[in-house]
């Protein structure tokens, strides 16, 4: 039984990647024509390009997208938690992230084994940030000290969407 | 004697005296669970159905036998598995309707509905996180958090009772080698059940099972 009715806590999104917060920053992803809701079911076929985000906020304020699964390789055993799939950082407020700088390239879900998790998480920027260094591997990404490593303070607004693998045929 | 069956003998109200009716009738078989009654018989005799699996054939069914004694009695459901899975029914009294049964039975006959949950529970175990419709979700929670407390346990009876129920034996032995690590300290409720939106062919209701 949940205790909390908040569907970030509810699908442990806060907990496994980030922080309890308070949403300040209202932020629509748009994949095609889907609107992503907290654990809708998201096709990696419909997702191989980046999505469209729509932030909103100050234009004077930078803010830094990061999209993460933290289910990988398998939500039964992820060793690999979390798999970084995109890092935008100094994105205007009130624009996308194509005006922002793209840290690390996105890359579309890929789950090989069961239904994982793909968290969008939004953080506010103190202010501009300087070039900022590449993770070395996907692998093992970790949400909180990328954070803490460029003082970006709690979350101001997360939104994840469930994917699986695909079946070759189509059924039905 | 009997012990398959899991009775509480604990009848000090019955007419009868259980301990010398048994030591007067023949050996019981063990539990043949292979016997399945239909169901449409189910709810007008359920309790004579229990005593003959008990004295399978050795010795005639009384009815007299099953009247009495049954009173405070808890006997295994056609739904256990196994006699470690018995189920605390409602306490013998027959009801035109539904009142107090618990068990789900998912819209299907019994051999069915265990193979049913047979499956997923192994599907849960190997993939970690599931979608299926809410009654099944819900039912099945019961099945997975006894294979992880079989396995929490790690002798060679529950591993050999656990290969008996999951389908696939590589699932069981991952399960024992990793349960320590993962459920050591967790006492219960390894799984976690997040409603979502209804299907769209049938729009049945929807939720995620994961383990926690």
């Amino acid at each position: 039984m949940a205790v909390s009715v908040d569907p970030l806590v509810v699908g442990r999104v806060i907990g496994d990647v980030v922080d309890m917060f308070i949403p300040t920053v209202t932020m629509s992803v748009y994949y095609g024509s889907k609107h992503v809701t907290n654990g809708c079911d998201i096709k990696p076929s419909t997702a191989i390009n980046p999505p469209k985000v729509s932030i909103d906020g100050h234009s004077d304020e930078f803010y830094t997208l990061v999209m993460t699964d933290p289910d990988a390789p398998s939500p039964s055993e992820p060793s690999m938690r979390e798999w970084i799939h995109w890092i935008v950082s100094d994105i205007p407020g009130g624009t996308n992230p194509t005006q922002g700088k793209e840290i690390l390239q996105y890359m579309g879900p890929r789950p090989p084994v069961g239904i994982h998790r793909y968290i969008l998480v939004l953080f506010q920027q103190r202010g501009p940030l300087g070039p900022v260094q590449q993770p070395a591997s996907r692998t093992n990404f970790n949400t909180r000290r990328f954070a803490e490593h460029l003082n970006l303070g709690l979350p101001v607004a997360t939104v994840y969407f469930n994917a699986q693998k695909e079946p070759v045929s189509r059924r039905r | 004697m009997a012990m398959a069956l899991a009775m509480t003998t604990d009848c000090a109200s019955s007419r009868w005296s259980m301990a010398s009716l048994k030591s007067a009738l023949p050996p019981l078989a063990s539990t043949a669970s292979s016997i399945r009654y239909p169901c449409h018989r189910r709810r007008s005799s359920s309790k004579c159905p229990q005593l003959v699996r008990s004295f399978t054939g050795l010795s005639p069914v009384n009815p007299l036998h099953s009247l009495g004694s049954s009173v405070t009695q808890t006997l295994a459901d056609l739904n256990s598995f196994e006699h470690n899975f018995t189920i605390i029914d409602n306490g013998f009294k027959v009801y035109a309707m539904r009142h107090g049964r618990r068990v789900p039975k998912l819209n299907r006959p019994p051999d069915q509905r265990r193979a049913l949950l047979r499956c997923l529970t192994t599907q849960l175990l190997k993939y970690g996180r599931i979608k299926t419709t809410r009654a099944r979700a819900s039912a099945m929670r019961k099945y997975v958090d006894k294979m992880i407390t079989l396995a929490k346990d790690g002798s060679l009876h529950k591993r050999r009772q656990a290969l008996g129920f999951i389908y696939e034996k590589q699932i069981v032995h991952a399960l024992f080698a990793e349960v320590q690590d993962r459920y050591g300290e967790r006492n219960g409720g390894y799984t976690r059940i997040i409603r979502t939106l209804p299907r769209r062919g049938d729009n049945a209701p929807m939720a995620y099972i994961e383990l926690v």
